[in-house]
């Protein structure tokens, strides 16, 4: 492989790298927000928020991203594929955050709860100053695994011509008509984006332990 | 005569939980300054009836009074209080918990002024200072910046203590602080909760500390199944109770301490 | 054209579909789940090289993306002499891939195991086959129910990126309904509604397999 070819690898890793970055900042907001929603019952949005997040769980990436990127026209819609992947993958992550966010709700400490009850704070206080700092530290690990699964199925995207870090070893081996290496090379990449995020999930693992008292 | 009004009145209180009734009608007045002890056997109801004081149980039937004021229902309309009301409600009140509750994610000093700050809206300089007075009046000055998992059951008991002071409660509310603490830590708390009393706080306390209770409190109740069987002064239900139970409760203490 | 009448008239596409993707599935998390068996089998018992390299390989395994992986079997191998046609690469990819996850499953449980004989049969250095297949593991399996449900649900939808390699799978069978009438909604919608009905099912069977279990006393709540 040429120094060429390792240029235009890296340039397509840093596609994935960015559009999977955008869609985890996103998801991780939205998901909060859902889990949020979900919570306080509100009649009609709760039960469309459990099917939304049933549904999308079950969608393969391939299959969403494709959806969105052939109805995109139809509807009026951005047709750019970026948009359309980071669309897509933020939809399938925030419903896996959803559910992550949902469980650190529900099994947030009850006595903690009692505590700031009996000290006169407010549902809205108790959740700002008590639960919010808290479940962050608690569910930083499974958001963090979430974010290595959805770099892990991002070459879904590179079905509607998104040259990133899977497409583009078609494009090396296209000229090269040697495709091992870019394959590797591309399999080493991710290992490097993906191994970062596991150690940044071990690290989360360690400060979630101490909340745990 | 000006009688002055109880800080808390608990008036023919009743709750059920699922078909059982655990509260049966429980009458409660107590003083400023007084310190009462709540005594009874497990799941005669008196942590119910403590916790119904401050609404984190609701009674089925009766009424609470914190200070002459209605608790959890609007004296006007007989409707339930919103959030915001029963917080404010709340506020006058303090807690100290069985197991705690420390929030964990703060430090000793953090927690003691989390409430001053953010519900009494207090200045931030100000309640520094008070809490830093509290943590010595508890004896933990030396923990200010110490994260609750750092401290023993006993020191995380003393900072409840003294977060429940910083609210300036017209009552203190104490359900079992001692019943989850090994045994060598149970005397330190009991030694800042007896110099309370002696400071003339106002204390409603459920325990199974008969000895403290006997030298600490103003009066005794004795709660069973759901009733008061008995209000005294501490001599009269320790040597001369009228009740047979009482008898009976304090008999079988007495067996199991001898 | 009528959204019915697009899916009807394209029925035999999407059973076709719908078939390839549950051959897949079924017989892809039956094989990966012996797989992650006896993987680890293997790793039972003192620490060594072999042992360490199994390790980092399936450490390295989930730090791959599934379509890499399978570029890797179906694009690259033939570089080295080894030419797989578009169904044995997905089969080899899905069981392999998804067997790396069930040994990590498994892995998790086996550390949650209450120490006791099998300590003491490693302490004298040596490992009863017997004992691992007929205690150790069943109780690996048990404790485990809800994540292996999440993983078939992976390996599910992994089936997908087979699609991209020609497989004639489900979203394959979308994409060509599409591909005609240029309606896209019908077809992916009918997909979508058999991927999430696949889901419910197999959540449903888990569940029943581990109320059965907990009756049992196989695993305690």
């Amino acid at each position: 492989m040429e120094d060429s070819d390792w240029f235009t690898l890296l340039h397509a890793a840093w596609t994935t790298v960015w559009i999977s970055g955008i869609s985890i900042i996103l998801g991780v907001a939205l998901g909060l927000v859902v889990a949020m929603l979900r919570a306080a019952k509100i009649p009609v949005v709760s039960q469309f928020l459990a099917v939304y997040v049933s549904l999308i769980r079950a969608t393969p990436m391939v299959t969403l991203v494709l959806f969105l990127f052939v109805i995109a026209p139809s509807m009026g819609w951005e047709v750019d594929p970026r948009v359309v992947a980071i669309a897509a993958m933020t939809l399938n992550t925030t419903a896996f955050n959803a559910e992550i966010w949902r469980g650190a709700l529900t099994s947030f400490s009850r006595e903690q709860l009692e505590a700031a009850k009996a000290a006169g704070m407010t549902t809205g206080l108790t959740l700002r100053r008590i639960m919010l700092p808290q479940m962050m530290t608690t569910s930083l690990p499974g958001l963090v695994n979430e974010m290595s699964l959805l770099v892990k199925s991002s070459p879904a995207i590179a079905m509607i011509g998104i040259v990133d870090l899977t497409r583009v070893t078609n494009r090396i081996a296209a000229v090269t008509y040697d495709p091992l290496p870019p394959i590797l090379a591309a399999g080493l990449l991710y290992i490097l984006i993906i191994g970062g995020l596991v150690r940044f999930q071990r690290i989360a693992d360690s400060r979630a332990k101490r909340l745990a008292m | 005569m000006n009688k002055p009004t109880p800080v808390v009145e608990v008036r023919d209180i009743h709750k059920h939980f699922g078909g059982i009734e655990v509260l049966k009608g429980i009458n409660l007045k107590v003083e400023r300054g007084q310190t009462v002890s709540v005594l009874g056997s497990s799941g005669s109801g008196k942590s119910t009836m403590l916790r119904c004081i401050n609404w984190l149980e609701v009674p089925d039937g009766g009424e609470i009074y914190i200070g002459g004021d209605r608790m959890g229902v609007k004296s006007a309309n007989e409707k339930p209080m919103s959030n915001r009301e029963l917080a404010a409600m709340r506020a006058r009140t303090a807690m100290v918990f069985q197991s705690f509750n420390l929030w964990p994610h703060l430090t000793v000093l953090q927690n003691v002024t989390e409430a001053p700050i953010h519900v009494m809206k207090v200045d931030r300089k100000d309640a520094h200072d008070h809490a830093v007075q509290l943590l010595e009046k508890v004896g933990l000055s030396h923990k200010h910046d110490a994260y609750p998992w750092s401290l023993s059951g006993g020191q995380r008991q003393r900072v409840a203590i003294a977060r429940a002071l910083a609210m300036n409660p017209e009552v203190i509310l104490f359900d079992e602080p001692t019943s989850a603490l090994d045994p060598e830590l149970v005397g330190e708390v009991l030694a800042v909760m007896r110099s309370l009393a002696e400071d003339g706080f106002t204390m409603i306390i459920v325990t199974h500390e008969m000895e403290f209770a006997r030298a600490v409190s103003n009066e005794v109740v004795f709660i069973d199944k759901g009733m008061v069987i008995e209000r005294a002064a501490p001599e009269k239900f320790f040597t001369n109770s009228d009740s047979e139970r009482v008898r009976q409760f304090l008999g079988r203490y007495r067996t199991a301490s001898a | 054209m009528n959204g019915f009448k697009m899916i009807w008239d394209n029925i035999g596409l999407f059973g076709e579909g719908l078939q390839n993707t549950l051959v897949l599935f079924c017989v892809s998390g039956v094989l990966a789940f012996i797989l992650a068996c006896f993987l680890t089998f293997l790793l039972e018992g003192a620490e060594n090289i072999p042992r360490k390299l199994i390790r980092w390989g399936l450490d390295l395994m989930r730090m791959l993306p599934f379509l890499i992986f399978l570029y890797l079997l179906y694009y690259g191998l033939p570089n080295v002499g080894l030419r797989l046609d578009v169904w044995s690469a997905g089969f080899f990819a899905l069981i392999t891939y998804h067997g790396a996850y069930f040994a990590e499953i498994l892995r998790a449980a086996r550390t949650s195991l209450p120490a006791g004989q099998a300590e003491a049969a490693y302490a004298h250095g040596f490992i009863n086959s017997s004992m691992y297949w007929r205690i150790l593991l069943p109780q690996m399996v048990m404790r485990s129910g809800p994540l292996f449900g999440n993983q078939l649900v992976c390996l599910l939808k992994d089936t997908a990126f087979l699609s991209i390699i020609t497989l004639m799978d489900l979203t394959a069978a979308a994409s060509a309904v599409q591909a005609k009438y240029f309606v896209p909604l019908p077809p992916f919608i009918f997909v979508i509604a058999l991927y999430w009905s696949v889901t419910l099912v197999v959540e449903t069977l888990l569940r029943r397999l581990s109320r059965r279990a907990q009756k049992r006393g196989l695993v305690h709540e």
